[in-house]
């Protein structure tokens, strides 16, 4: 335990274990993981936290564990034994789960109606509803359903000091108070405990083709991609992958089975005179593989959607001359991931230089990069965050009221919130 | 009023021109379009710049003066109310459209646009902007903002949360904030989300950054008579577990279709519950649903079913029902608009049970539902000259809120809660959902200046605590009114 806390480790055990059952409360390392059973429990863990003065981060299943600044807190707080899907009112098109539950799990009970929360984020099989929500992860269904701050109608969250509240609700129109489950969206564990989330559903995309088309440089689809957003296809999917000097543009078009050959024939016209080939949905996983390279650091770009192509070269363009490579996966929508591994060796500087260049390249239209993985050679040479909002002093006003005691995943996020 | 020397302030800071004092005129502020609840301002700024928003600002902070942002005043809820003594900022002149990109699919607009200019300046381009409030030819982007508005075809496309890429506010210490951007998922917490809908509340925006939509090829309406509201509603919910999702999927009852009729002509059948089918999108795709929608109406029991022929007829049959509200008037000297929300397969419980409330205090009850998202719109009708009348259709429409409530609904689906409704807010929210909600509220303004006393249920100042409600210590010593 630190200085700050009141309390030693032993204490701190017994009275988790009393919480949470003995079961679920053990050391690793040097923090305490304690699994409670319920948002009841949850909230008593949280309250004992924060009057003992000991820090505490929330916890799926730690796949994104690693994105944001890193925190070594007193506490982990695992919601994996809260994890049931606790109410699927298929005729209505809600759902209520648990934040513990991995969202494949959560999309298989849903689809024994056919129906699906719209929202394809990475690592299904592990990630955890609450995970996905506090990262805001999202993929490139975006395009036709829009983001978790479309699709989540209501929340149920734990605050630092025990506090258990709900906003929203289980219609899908509601303007009824605040809606704290987007300011919880995406805010990193920093505010509260995600412990229930009601969302919107849709039906499951039933005839779904996937098209490829291969370039060599972004320059060469751009024009196609901006006719394709024009035209009145509404494809549900759009990214754009480039790696080993490669770019490949993958078109996933969902429509009554009546209807998709024509839809097809509109694609093949849009690309014409380029070679578009139909090819296995699992090319939509790729944005999975850029976490995968050894070595790697791997960002996520924020851009506007008519730069993605131009920038796309960019950067392949820097990281040649770099010897740095480089694998994109970009959404139509304008968010990118891409992954940037220095063949040279992790330690030298060129990655945190190719890094600043694309904020400043995205900073004057509002575009933005993020750090999600990077080598520890590289950790602390630069900004995670790099937020330069004049609302931080607000961001951090809300921090304070919140959580007053910075009891919740401190320094993790934006501006060390 | 407000004393002459902050009077001079606000002249200094908009201009005589900018400034309206004189009580003749201040009284066509003193209400939105909820005109049972009336209070007159203590003065009226017309900013031009958001340099001058600041100005005001600043000057309603440094002497602790309520404000409320007020765009074209047609809300329902009271929420542009004025502040008793307060000073009202009406956005109405700051109404520019700053720059429309559509390669990025955006534009910036000023918070006094009216919301269908938007519309109108992107249609050549073949584009759109989707709220489409009924009030949209004269309701502002400022107070879509402020109540997160929807309208009949947000079933589809959203609310204007879902069109709001960004924000310019006005803070209430009168310092400038931005949220959000044109690019998707700025760093930080996503402020422009929890301030849309926060019914100004949480400062004023200036600048509004909105995502517009390809407008689709084929736009197809369709109408179909059904006996009851309850074979009209059983009919949406087929049509939602076919997989489809229209556009809009409207309901009206026979007290609304005649007073729809009486007030545009729409040539509505006549018949117990009237659905509403519209379906957007490729053109053989919309053929395909529309002939499936046809066969779930004719298994449903529909009488007669009609499809719009030409762009005239649609444009009717939406201006019927656009006037719905206003055209009940026609039928009943006073009616209270109310916009419950429940979940779609509870309508039929939902209305029988409102039928029985309202034939137990013998008021009639006409109903106009966006019925695809289970957004009820009961208009209760009764007479202001028959005493103790409008006390009970009152009461009933409050009951008829918490009714959704218990069904598992909302007391507002786009209306906003406003003054009108912040005991039902109560009602719907425990104790510790509101106080976390007033968390937000204090980090933005901890003084409660910006349009105060709306929303939550009672009473709040930013020092209270927790708990059952202890007076404010300067409101005990009689320093300060709670407001």
């Amino acid at each position: 335990m630190n200085a700050t806390a009141a309390i030693t480790r032993e204490e701190a055990m017994v009275r988790l274990a009393a919480i949470a059952g003995p079961a679920d409360t053990r050391i690793d390392g040097d923090a305490i993981c304690v699994a409670p059973g319920s948002t009841e429990q949850i909230a008593e863990v949280l309250r004992f936290a924060n009057e003992c003065g000991l820090s505490v981060v929330p916890t799926g299943s730690g796949s994104k564990l690693g994105w944001g600044n890193p925190v070594a807190p007193e506490l982990f707080l695992g919601l994996g034994r809260v994890n049931a899907v606790r109410e699927h009112a298929w005729q209505d098109m809600t759902c209520t789960v648990e934040a513990g539950c991995a969202w494949a799990a959560m999309q298989s009970e849903l689809a024994r109606h056919g129906q699906m929360v719209a929202l394809d984020p990475l690592w299904p099989e592990r990630a955890t509803v609450g995970g996905v929500l506090a990262a805001n992860d999202s993929g490139a269904l975006r395009l036709r359903y829009g983001g978790l701050r479309d699709l989540v109608i209501g929340m149920t969250m734990a605050l630092a000091d025990g506090t258990i509240a709900k906003s929203g609700g289980k219609v899908v129109k509601n303007v009824a108070g605040y809606d704290l489950h987007k300011l919880m969206t995406g805010s990193f564990g920093t505010l509260g405990v995600i412990t229930e989330v009601n969302f919107r559903l849709h039906p499951v995309e039933q005839c779904a083709r996937t098209f490829t088309v291969g370039a060599q440089y972004g320059a060469q689809l751009a024009g196609p991609l901006a006719e394709l957003l024009h035209a009145q296809i509404a494809p549900s999917a759009v990214q754009l992958r480039t790696a080993a000097g490669q770019c490949a543009l993958d078109v996933r078009l969902c429509t009554r089975p009546e209807c998709l050959d024509g839809l097809t024939d509109q694609l093949r016209k849009i690309f014409n005179g380029m070679a578009v080939q139909e090819v296995d949905g699992r090319v939509w996983q790729a944005r999975e593989q850029l976490f995968c390279e050894a070595g790697a650091t791997v960002v996520k770009g924020s851009l506007l959607p008519a730069e993605l192509c131009a920038t796309a070269d960019d950067l392949k363009e820097t990281a040649v001359a770099k010897s740095v490579d480089v694998s994109i996966v970009a959404q139509a929508t304008g968010l990118m991931t891409a992954a940037l591994a220095d063949r040279r060796g992790a330690e030298r500087d060129s990655i945190v230089t190719m890094i600043e260049q694309l904020r400043e390249r995205l900073r004057p239209s509002g575009g933005s990069v993020v750090i999600l993985q990077t080598p520890d050679a590289l950790r602390g040479k630069i900004d995670v965050w790099d937020c330069r909002s004049d609302a931080l002093p607000l961001m951090r006003e809300i921090k304070r009221r919140f959580d007053p005691n910075r009891t919740l995943s401190p320094g993790r996020f934006v501006g060390g919130i | 009023m407000l004393p002459h020397g902050q009077i001079d302030e606000l002249r200094a800071a908009v201009g005589a021109g900018g400034l309206i004092t004189a009580e003749s005129q201040l009284q066509t502020y003193e209400c939105d379009g909820l005109t049972n609840f009336r209070v007159l301002p203590g003065a009226v700024v017309l900013p031009q710049t958001i340099e001058q928003v600041q100005a005001v600002v600043r000057i309603c902070a440094r002497h602790k003066i309520p404000f409320v942002s007020r765009g074209a005043g047609t809300g329902l809820s009271g929420g542009a109310l004025p502040a008793a003594g307060g000073v009202v900022i009406s956005l109405a002149r700051m109404n520019r459209i700053l720059d429309v990109d559509i390669a990025n699919r955006y534009v910036i607009v000023e918070p006094g646009v009216i919301n269908a200019h938007v519309t109108q300046r992107v249609a050549a381009d073949g584009y759109f902007y989707a709220p489409d409030p009924s009030s949209q030819s004269v309701c502002t982007i400022g107070g879509n903002v402020a109540e997160n508005s929807g309208g009949a075809h947000c079933l589809k496309y959203g609310f204007t949360v879902t069109h709001t890429l960004a924000l310019e506010v006005v803070l209430p210490s009168g310092e400038l904030a931005h949220f959000g951007s044109p690019t998707l998922d700025a760093p930080g917490y996503d402020l422009a989300g929890v301030f849309v809908g926060s019914e100004g509340t949480l400062g004023i925006a200036t600048k509004v950054t909105l995502r517009i939509v390809r407008r689709p090829e084929m736009v197809q309406t369709l109408l179909a008579a059904f006996p009851t509201p309850s074979a009209a509603g059983q009919t949406v919910s087929d049509i939602i577990a076919a997989g489809m999702l229209p556009a809009a999927l409207e309901i009206m009852d026979t007290l609304a279709i005649e007073a729809a009729e009486a007030a545009v002509h729409a040539h509505y059948p006549k018949c117990g519950g009237l659905l509403l089918v519209e379906l957007d999108g490729a053109c053989d795709e919309v053929e395909i649903l529309m002939r499936e929608v046809r066969a779930i109406a004719e298994k449903n029991g529909a009488a007669e079913i009609r499809v719009a022929q030409s762009e005239a007829e649609r444009a009717l049959i939406w201006k019927g029902r656009k006037a719905a509200f206003a055209a009940v008037g026609r039928i009943s000297p006073n009616y209270i608009v109310q916009d419950g929300v429940i979940p779609r397969t509870a309508l039929p419980r939902v209305l029988a049970d409102i039928e029985r409330m309202s034939g137990a205090v013998n008021l009639r009850v006409a109903n106009v539902f966006h019925a695809g998202d289970g957004n009820l719109h009961p208009l209760v009708l009764y007479d202001r000259s028959i005493e103790g009348q409008e006390e009970i259709a009152l009461d009933l429409s409050y009951r008829i809120l918490n009714l959704c409530v218990d069904n598992g609904g909302s007391i507002t689906g786009e209306h906003g809660v406003g003054k009108e409704k912040q005991q039902a807010l109560g009602y719907m929210f425990a104790e510790p959902d509101l106080e976390t909600m007033q968390l937000v509220r204090c980090a933005f303004d901890p003084e409660s200046l910006s349009n105060p006393d709306k929303v939550f249920p009672r009473p709040r100042l930013c020092a209270d605590k927790p708990g059952p409600y202890t007076p404010h210590p300067l409101e005990t010593a009689g320093v300060a009114e709670i407001f």
